[in-house]
């Protein structure tokens, strides 16, 4: 399985589409798409999981140093639209505390 | 010393010109089939290094002699980017063209003598040496 | 070298004329053998080629000028295979001088983070970790306090193989430094917890399920930093039910507090505890839900706990066509009376 990363750049904002399994494999390159969008300060992440059936352990790793960039440069992260089995992994490790997570479908064009 | 004979490598064809003087000298110097066909194919390599990564370059050819036997020395020269990390190119299974080379480790292999030195920024000489059994 | 090839000149040449003449299946048998010990002694394809060649031009000295021409070509076109196959040869050698190191260091794993399975009055315990490739990112320690209470960790490290082992050696030289009887379950996390997020990446993290078990009164204190839930299973109901508990991994935010849950514990009642390697088990590209687990275990549930670990084991084993994907780490505990 692959991983499709598709980024969108608004204002202050940028949204990142996934479609795909997140594992050791794909984490990589998940990693460079997503930490460069939270080292702006002001800038808000916004990163959609609808299309995105499989996580392991390694993607909440790339989440987690996201998130602690977010921190030392003043931006934000949110998560939405996770699948049942992602969401689980979230609310397991306790992260859904520390990381915003939207779990209501994101509306807009499609 | 005997004369050196030089091929310029400028564009992919000149490799076929230095394959054919260096088996021209092989083979009158007395080398069988299986090692003439092993020089060839390390100046393939050699030449290929230059036509791919340096602008311009010449591989040259001398029958050099010892005590006991009689070789063929084959020196490639380019002004290219020189190699940044040596012992990664003579790694196995490292090719950065990507392709099914052999790259300098084979030629390491087909050929008894193998030497190389490169400055970033200036160029390579390798220097590569059969002998005659 | 040189004279070994000549004796196989001398064979293939008899073999081949032979052939020649009876096209038998016993010559064709024979040079088998000969390719094999070609391939024994590094004899390249080049220079089979040229034994072909040799024994041609003495068995047929006016063979056709075009055809000893095609036959040079074949030589030449042979060269980079030898190529290729001497540099197979090398890479298959470090690879294996790199497979022994790194069984040199699992089995030094092993020694370090080892831990031997308490005896415990009324307590059957069965315990197995099994890493998916050499080294285990798993981890598993019992330690057994001088009020007969008894300490109980399962921890996961984030990815597997050698970082995560690494890793796993430093959350128990941790746990060695701490005074055990004074702690509990959520002052070791929240020790750990400050450890681990001084000392690693910022991608890297670890879950733990910490629990202490006190004899005396038949009660299981635990918390969980972020760890996979484990199950517990009520023998007078006959249920299973997953043990509930909250808490952040380890690594993550400095200052962490953890809740302390407390479940009471009766006769034949069992605690399972277990990674995200068993829960995570792949039936295809299908994942397993976590019934599934409750239910190979139910149907061992009449066998002594470290054999019942093993036979789950081994199902989830054969399941994964006995390549795992993750390590798998499984604890059973049941009280006994």
């Amino acid at each position: 399985m692959n991983l499709v990363i598709d980024i969108v750049d608004e204002n202050r904002k940028s949204i990142v589409n996934l479609s795909g399994e997140i594992d050791a494999y794909t984490a990589p390159k998940l990693k460079e798409a997503i930490l460069p969008l939270t080292k702006h300060s002001g800038h808000l992440v916004e990163v959609n999981l609808e299309e995105v059936n499989y996580m392991d352990s390694t993607g909440l790793g790339i989440f987690i140093s996201a998130l602690k960039s977010t921190k030392e440069n003043d931006s934000q992260m949110k998560l939405a639209n996770l699948q049942d089995r992602v969401l689980r992994l979230f609310k397991i490790t306790g992260l859904d505390n520390i990381i915003e997570i939207n779990a209501a479908i994101r509306g807009g064009n499609e | 010393m005997k004369p050196q004979s030089c091929v310029n490598i400028n564009k992919e064809w000149d490799i076929v010109g230095a394959r054919q003087v260096g088996r021209d000298m092989a083979k009158k110097l007395g080398f069988g089939t299986v090692d003439q066909a092993r020089i060839a194919t390390a100046i393939s390599e050699l030449a290929r290094n230059i036509y791919l990564y340096a602008d311009s370059g010449q591989i040259c050819f001398e029958v050099i002699e010892n005590m006991q036997q009689q070789g063929i020395c084959m020196t490639a020269i380019d002004t290219g980017p020189g190699i940044e990390d040596i012992s990664q190119v003579m790694q196995d299974g490292y090719t950065t063209s990507g392709g099914l080379g052999a790259g300098l480790p084979g030629v390491k292999r087909l050929m008894d003598e193998f030497d190389l030195k490169s400055e970033e920024g200036k160029g390579t000489k390798i220097k590569a040496v059969k002998w005659l059994r | 070298m040189a004279n070994l090839i000549n004796l196989d000149a001398a064979t293939y040449k008899d073999l081949m004329q032979h052939y020649i003449k009876t096209q038998d299946e016993k010559s064709l048998y024979q040079i088998e053998q000969v390719s094999k010990n070609f391939i024994k002694n590094n004899i390249l394809p080049e220079e089979i080629v040229n034994l072909h060649i040799q024994a041609l031009s003495e068995l047929y000295p006016n063979l056709l000028e075009d055809f000893q021409h095609s036959m040079d070509f074949l030589l030449e076109a042979m060269i980079s295979y030898g190529l290729a196959h001497q540099e197979y040869q090398k890479l298959r050698e470090e690879q294996y001088a790199l497979k022994s190191e790194i069984s040199v260091a699992a089995s030094m794993q092993d020694t370090l983070l080892g831990t031997t399975k308490p005896e415990i009055e009324g307590l059957d315990i069965g315990v197995l970790s099994v890493p998916a490739n050499q080294m285990n990112g798993d981890y598993h320690h019992f330690v057994k306090g001088k009020d007969g209470t008894l300490g109980i960790a399962i921890a996961d490290v984030i990815g597997k193989g050698i970082p995560a082992a690494l890793c796993m050696s430093m959350i128990k030289y941790s746990m060695d430094s701490y005074p055990e009887e004074s702690m509990s379950p959520r002052n070791i996390l929240k020790n750990l917890n400050r450890v681990v997020e001084k000392n690693v990446d910022p991608s890297m993290f670890i879950t733990m399920f910490y629990a202490q078990y006190i004899p005396s009164e038949s009660k299981l204190h635990y918390s969980s930093a972020g760890h996979e839930p484990g199950f517990y299973y009520n023998a007078e109901n006959n249920t299973f039910e997953e043990i509930k508990s909250r808490g952040l991994v380890l690594g993550v935010s400095p200052n962490t507090e953890y809740n302390q849950y407390e479940l009471k514990i009766n006769k034949d009642d069992m605690v399972i505890l277990l990674t995200d390697g068993v829960t995570e088990c792949r039936d295809g590209d299908r994942f397993i839900e976590s019934e599934e687990v409750l239910d190979v275990i139910k149907k061992y549930a009449d066998l002594p706990a470290q054999e019942m670990v093993n036979q789950v084991y081994k199902h989830f084993e054969r399941l994964q066509n006995f390549q795992l994907r993750d390590d798998f780490t499984l604890m059973i505990l049941r009280k006994r009376v």
